[in-house]
């Protein structure tokens, strides 16, 4: 084995590594866990690369099967075997990240139970599970030919597959031209979220064509990078003639592509120097303009340099043209961007890397180059005097340093797993402030309703006087609630009553503030500090005064309720219930201020309707319409749990 | 259509209190918001909100959730027949039957389908129209929930009625439009409003013609394309093999015919006779 493929080898082993500790994420905690997918961007890199680049990346294998077996063009023969086989295996590639990128992956196979024949993306389904088939029969017998199944019965097989070689073509070809073409259509129906730049009704035209020069430029590009890393044969003049062929399809393609745009008259409107037309500007000429141009010099063609330059513009131009159209050119909400997370581009990565491993396993034990030039360093390959390899047996050897290489890898990407791949999803959090004493004035509110208002002194100019108000913006979002602490007091007539909206004081605090224990937005949270609990009550010897009972494992659940202790903490002139006998648990800052504020509200009012102004239960009596407050939110669970109370 | 049941949303009598998503809410047990980093606001639409109000300035309240389109663009791109337009009219999602590639979400126009992102195992999630609850003979729960009759149920026709009626009788107060009519092959949840509401959609103009038409315009093609493209493979292999078939057997002929006329003269100069 040379030395570039020493280290190409350990390279992939290394990423395959990395994919598989993601993997484990992926399917232990969800898409969201991994992902920066979300509703404004549900489709991502793995549906941009993996699967329209993967299944554009693999049209080599219909496009040289067609000019051998159809158009008679014999002298690529040659490049069949390793086109087929990069089909086959870009096919089942396609396949697995898509089992990545599912939701729901083991219901891959419903399309063949659920009929759908308007669905573009059903046709997809069944033209590359169809073609998938008929790539495996086609490659079978390459496997066949193997040594290792000379038996009659794999004869009879071999025979047979190679009796339907050219069916089992054509049904390739026009499996093919229909998905590939059909990846195009998928995103007719998207004509309000894709750029008009890359919408086009002909969509499934362009991407068939791009496929022929992808597939083109993909079989020159492996035919070098074969010779580089396998020491395979360059056939040089075959591949010249590849290259003008794609050089005439670019050619289509480019004329197609920009003239439906210019008859249209979206060129002349959209290409304005906007980010879009710069990226358009950029992909055309990287995917087709600058190749086909070079190609059609006959010196470029010619040389190895030039054609691995043309090809790798060309290879990543039309998958840039995928992912274009798949994510950048797609429409999401203006705040929302979206950038694929590393554990995104290592399963697109990793899986590229191994079924490149796979495809070097297979030019290794089977015969699929033609040439045989390799054989020339086989005796050097079992002995390498400077390394540790002499004293291993050989087969032992290769197996370490890869497998060393994607642990390695794999322990280099579990460090760097965010939490919520390690956790799954946790929702957001919205940690609360205190409110805060501002100054204000109360005003009578106009219109109808009575009741009064408050409004907040702009600057302290000391004309009227102001009196303290609470503001209360646990979220500090600008919206606040002004809260007339002083009125409130008055109308509950002593302090004593503090005790009605405080419902529970922590030990040594007269008025805990809602805060101090609702420090969660929306979430609800465990209001107890077990360490501090620990520390009062000195450390291991004080466990059994809480987790009494010994025979149990000690848990939340087990342990003696914090009122057994503490008696005193809940006011006795609350309003609000504690949630159970344990009040451990505090709910969401908001549902705690709707919940206590608004039920009070609605008391009032239904005990004294003639007194109290009407408004006193509407929203907008503390979210006052008066002033640019927007309620953020109202709790509806709160509304309607209240609104299920009040009726049952 | 005409007995498609629908909801008409009149923005004007919305004051956004937000009862219809507790109702909706309740009814299928949604629970709490779970807001997470990829969500734009607590108040958007989410797999824990079938429909929601969506503030606009100086105190507007649209109500959004999901147009149960006349021809749904979600329907036709669903390659499993996940989401069902109902013969009432509504359309519907079977989870059973999801693979979760999320093509409903790139496809609806008004971006409703949202999915659960924050979930092991997640699927789609959307406004029914309280489907189960009509064929019950009740009415959806967020219009039951409306104090302000801003939202209202009934067949299309009728509510189409009511609302050019509405539209009509104050030419001033509202645009001069239902929104939802005619838009991509018209909605069955249907608006009238004080403001234009081409927010609720990507796009503000999104034309009449019905979103399926584009990729059928395309889908119809890939019969007469298979046999077509099958056709044209079989006679270019018939053609180019009879031609290379024939070619090379007259240059057998030519050369027995050649060595034939050869065959006295001297055998040095056969080389040259192949020209």
């Amino acid at each position: 084995m040379n030395k570039r493929l020493l280290i190409l080898k350990t390279v992939l082993w290394g990423l395959v590594g990395v994919l598989a500790v993601v993997t484990v994420a992926r399917f232990v905690n969800g898409l969201g866990a991994v992902t920066n997918l979300s509703d404004g961007a549900p489709w991502g890199l793995w549906i941009g690369f993996d699967i329209m680049g993967g299944v554009a990346l693999a049209a080599g294998g219909f496009v040289i099967a067609a000019a051998v077996y159809i158009f008679g063009l014999e002298r690529y023969r040659p490049f069949v075997r390793p086109a087929i086989l990069t089909a086959f295996l870009g096919y089942i590639a396609v396949a697995v990240g898509l089992l990545y990128d599912l939701g729901v992956p083991w219901h891959i196979w419903h399309p063949v139970r659920y009929w759908q024949y308007h669905s573009v993306l059903f046709e997809v389904a069944a033209c590359v599970m169809l073609y998938l088939t008929v790539l495996a029969l086609e490659f079978a017998p390459v496997v066949l030919e193997h040594p290792r199944f000379d038996k009659p019965l794999f004869g009879k097989v071999l025979s047979g597959l190679k009796r339907v070689t050219i069916p089992l073509v054509i049904g390739g070809i026009v499996l093919s031209t229909l998905h590939q073409s059909s990846l195009g259509s998928l995103f007719l129906i998207t004509p309000y979220r894709l750029h008009p730049l890359w919408y086009s009704p002909i969509m499934y035209v362009l991407f068939f064509i791009s496929a022929i020069a992808l597939g083109l430029m993909m079989v020159t590009l492996e035919s070098l990078l074969a010779a580089f890393f396998l020491n395979h044969k360059v056939h040089k003049k075959l591949l010249s003639g590849l290259g003008l062929a794609a050089a005439a399809v670019l050619g289509v393609y480019v004329t197609l592509r920009v003239g439906d745009l210019a008859i249209r008259g979206v060129l002349t409107t959209y290409l304005d120097g906007s980010w879009p037309s710069m990226l358009f500007v950029s992909e055309l000429a990287i995917s087709a303009i600058i190749p086909a141009a070079l190609l059609l010099i006959k010196p470029v063609r010619s040389s190895i340099a030039g054609l691995a330059l043309c090809a790798a513009l060309t290879v990543s131009g039309m998958v840039m043209y995928r992912l274009d159209v798949a994510i950048v050119a797609f429409a999401r909400p203006e705040e929302l961007t979206y950038f694929p997370s590393w554990m995104e581009f290592a399963v697109s990565i990793g899986i590229v890397a191994t079924f490149i491993l796979i495809f070097i396993f297979f030019v290794e034990n089977f015969r699929v180059y033609d040439d045989v030039e390799k054989a020339a360093d086989g005796p050097k390959r079992s002995y390498d005097p400077a390394t540790m390899h002499a004293l291993l047996p050989r087969r032992l050897a290769l197996p370490r340093r890869f497998s060393l290489a994607a642990i390695a890898a794999a322990a280099v990407a579990v460090v760097f797993l965010p939490q919520e791949a390690i956790t799954g999803v946790v929702p957001a959090s919205t940690p609360v402030a205190a409110s805060r004493t501002v100054d204000g004035l109360p005003v009578n509110r106009e219109g109808g309703g009575g009741g009064r208002k408050l409004q907040l002194i702009e600057a302290r100019n000391g004309v009227p006087e102001g009196m303290p108000f609470l503001m209360i913006d646990g979220n500090r979002n600008g919206y606040p609630v002004l809260f007339d602490h002083k009125a409130h007091e008055a109308r509950l007539e002593n302090d004593r009553s503090c005790g009605v909206c405080h419902h529970i004081s922590r030990p040594f605090d007269r008025n805990t503030a809602c805060f101090e224990c609702h420090r969660d937005m929306y979430e609800p949270m465990s209001t107890f500090n077990h360490a501090s609990h620990v520390e009062q009550l000195e450390g291991n010897a004080g466990c059994i005064q809480c987790h009494e009972n010994t025979a149990v494992e000690k848990s939340a659940e087990t342990a003696v309720a914090c009122g057994e202790c503490h008696a005193d903490l809940v006011s006795p002139l609350s309003f609000v219930e504690a949630p159970d006998d344990r009040w451990q648990a505090a709910v969401g800052y908001m549902e705690a201020m709707h919940g206590l504020c608004v039920s009070c509200h609605e008391t009032k009012l239904a005990e004294d309707p003639e007194n109290l102004p009407a408004a006193l239960d509407r929203c907008d009596t503390c979210h006052d319409a008066d002033r640019p407050i927007e309620l953020q939110r109202m709790a509806p669970h709160v509304i309607a749990s209240r609104e299920r109370g009040g009726g049952g | 259509m005409s007995d498609t049941i629908a909801i008409l949303n009149d923005t004007t009598r919305c004051t956004g209190c937000e009862k219809c998503v507790a109702a909706c809410k309740e009814e299928y047990e949604l629970g709490r918001d779970r807001p997470w980093r990829a969500q734009g606001a607590v108040s958007d639409l989410s797999s824990t909100r079938y429909t929601t109000i969506v503030r606009r300035p100086d105190e507007h309240y649209v109500r959004q959730q999901c147009r149960h389109c006349l021809e749904p663009a979600c329907v036709s791109a669903c390659l499993v027949g996940a989401m069902q337009k109902t013969p009432e009219g509504p359309v519907v999602y079977d989870a059973d039957r999801c693979m979760g590639c999320r093509y409903c979400l790139a496809a609806c126009p008004y971006g409703i389908p949202r999915y659960e992102w924050d979930q092991r195992v997640p699927y789609v999630t959307k406004c029914t129209m309280c489907i189960e609850r009509v064929r019950r003979g009740d009415i959806p729960a967020c219009v039951d929930a409306c104090p302000e009759e801003a939202t209202m149920f009934g067949t299309r026709a009728e509510l189409l009625a009511e609302a050019h009626r509405r539209i009509d009788e104050n030419p001033g107060k509202y645009q001069p439009r239902v929104f939802g009519e005619h838009e991509i092959g018209g909605t069955s949840v249907l608006y009238i409003s004080d403001i234009p509401l081409d927010f609720l959609a990507w796009k503000p103009d999104l034309g009449t013609q019905p979103l399926p038409e584009r990729t059928w315009a395309a889908l119809h093609k890939v019969p007469p394309l298979m046999l077509g493209m099958g056709g044209l493979m079989t006679g270019i292999y018939w053609v180019v093999g009879r031609r290379m078939k024939l070619a090379s057997e007259a240059a057998i002929e030519l050369e027995t015919a050649a060595s034939d006329i050869q065959a006295p003269a001297a055998e040095a100069e056969s080389g040259e006779g192949s020209t």
